[in-house]
């Protein structure tokens, strides 16, 4: 009776990612492009939730919208923020923009439409356990690298900050 | 045809049961708020050695339905120069999460809206959405004091969730498991989670003190230096929705310490009738909403590099040894309990003991700087010699 309901969240979310993610790409409001962003980093985690990865859609939710948004409003606000046109280098970018875009897009489209047989979606929050075994065993290296490179960056914003203020 | 519980069929019980369960939490979160008003005034009064509110109706209980009822019927307000659409949606972007948030309490033994494995991720996700909405507050507001508020509170938000994650994440790694029923039913008798887990209960309750916008570190909402924070431009109901939010999330705090550290639903008696769970669980839930109260009638309000330095140069590391040692007792023993307390009940009276030593060098810090500025003032207002 409710077999509509997956397909239908799919396409909300398909076009919530879309379209909320062109507007903030298209709009000069930051408010507005903000919660579109927010919006389509919970449109991600709703797909992740339909793929059956709880684990990965309550994470996506907690970085994305919780953190990495609001880093972003952040540095936006303390920022000076003019009212004139934004004075680019390159003034015509339309097509480098389009050349980059089709250049990472092919590799996803044809990666898209290569999967023939999609993996039944485990049960309710199975994710937890092998996210978190193969995370910390056959990934404990890009795990730690990673980790390492975030410290680094940490330590890095501090050393510019305080020599500013020296 | 399968019949699901009371012979309704499945596909409608599902229905029902959404339809239920969100009735009753915006029951629960409604009269919740409107309880704790009143809590607040009669903790506050009785503090103060006052009365408190004792004229609409009895001691005074109705005077919070008067007040809803007066928010309620306001003139609905908008400053002229305000981001609308933003201004009207960041109420309910506070609002939202916090009410989805009841779904996985575990009121008591059956009495859990969706028993998550991942409820304690889930509760910590949507708590993190909550700043959004006061930064977008702030933002639309188009006031400076709201935009201060709102990058106030965005700060302070941001930094604290991390001793709050971390305190959870030691509760986590003793117990083994993220869903909040598996959590409650790991300590069944006396020998409850902060008696093992002392200093994550600390970093975990001082981060939610700041995560709620609780005195002392209210300061998002700082009346005498701000206004009202990101609140400055609201008014209505729309006002009193953040005030619902911040009540709801307080509510929703005291249940997660209730129930990882003082074994939520279980007390004398469940076993025989497990509705007594409920009423044990919102027992323990209260002692920490009056505890917040009894904070914030006791404790003057922080500075925010005060704030800011207590969370990341007191509240973090020690967070982070306490998770380290932990994870390493576990790991050592086979039944690692007493070590565990042992390490804990020790970085607890380290914390106490030693924050008076870097409140000292602190103070005399402050003293030589005021007996300078002294001594400056004192050479500029000099009279001048006459002779």
């Amino acid at each position: 009776m409710f077999d509509f309901l997956e397909p239908f969240f799919f396409v909300l979310f398909t076009v919530g990612i879309i379209g909320a993610g062109a507007a903030v790409v298209m709009l000069r409001r930051i408010t507005a492009q903000a919660l579109l962003m927010a919006f389509t980093f919970a449109c991600m985690a709703g797909m992740f939730l339909l793929l059956g990865a709880e684990t990965i859609a309550l994470f996506q939710v907690l970085i994305y919208v919780g953190a990495i948004t609001i880093l972003i409003l952040f540095g936006v606000m303390f920022t000076k923020q003019s009212e004139s046109d934004y004075a680019l280098f390159f003034q015509r970018q339309a097509p480098f923009a389009a050349g980059l875009a089709a250049v990472v897009a092919l590799p996803v489209i044809v990666l898209a439409f290569s999967f023939k047989d999609v993996a039944t979606p485990s049960p309710r929050g199975g994710d937890l356990v092998p996210l978190g075994s193969s995370l910390f065993t056959d990934y404990a290296f890009p795990f730690e690298v990673a980790s390492v490179l975030l410290l680094a960056a940490l330590v890095g914003a501090i050393v510019l900050v305080k020599r500013d203020e020296q | 045809m399968p019949i699901g519980p009371f012979g309704i069929d499945p596909t409608i019980w599902a229905v029902l049961r959404l339809l239920i369960a969100v009735g009753l939490t915006v029951f629960l979160v409604l009269n919740g708020a409107l309880v704790q008003i009143f809590l607040e005034r009669k903790v506050q009064a009785v503090m103060q050695d006052r009365i408190g509110p004792y004229h609409t109706g009895p001691f005074g209980l109705l005077q919070t339905f008067a007040d809803a009822i007066k928010l309620l019927s306001k003139e609905d307000i908008r400053a002229k120069l305000t981001d609308a659409p933003f201004f009207l949606a960041a109420p309910a972007i506070v609002f939202s999460p916090m009410v989805a948030s009841f779904v996985v309490l575990p009121f008591g033994p059956d009495f859990v809206g969706a028993p998550l494995n991942v409820g304690l991720l889930y509760l910590t996700t949507l708590g993190s959405m909550t700043v959004l909405g006061v930064v977008i507050a702030g933002w639309a507001s188009n006031n400076k004091y709201s935009l201060m508020g709102g990058l106030r509170s965005a700060g302070q938000l941001i930094s604290y969730e991390v001793p709050q994650i971390l305190g959870l994440v030691t509760v986590v790694l003793y117990v083994g498991s993220l869903s909040m029923v598996d959590i409650t039913n790991a300590q069944p008798g006396p020998l409850v989670n902060v008696l093992i887990l002392p200093m994550a209960f600390v970093t975990y309750f001082i981060a939610a003190l700041a995560e709620t916008n609780r005195a002392p570190f209210d300061l998002p909402e700082a009346e005498s230096e701000l206004v009202a924070g990101f609140l400055t431009e609201y008014s209505g109901m729309r006002w009193g929705v953040f005030f619902l939010a911040e009540y709801g999330e307080v509510t929703v705090v005291s249940a997660i310490m209730a129930t990882l550290w003082f074994g939520g639903w279980h007390g004398p008696g469940v076993d025989a009738l497990p509705i007594l769970g409920v009423l044990w669980f919102t027992l323990k839930t209260y002692v920490f909403v009056i505890l917040f109260m009894w904070i914030r009638a006791t404790l003057p309000r922080l500075r925010i590099d005060q704030l800011m330095g207590f969370c990341w140069k007191v509240l973090i590391p020690l967070a982070l040894v306490n998770i380290l040692l932990t994870a390493g007792l576990i790991l050592a023993f086979p039944d690692p309990r007493l070590p565990i307390a042992v390490v804990n009940w020790l970085l607890v009276a380290a914390l106490v003991v030693g924050l008076p030593f870097t409140q000292r060098r602190r103070l005399l810090r402050f003293r030589s700087r005021t007996r300078e500025s002294v001594a400056m003032r004192d050479a500029l207002l000099a009279p001048p010699m006459l002779d």
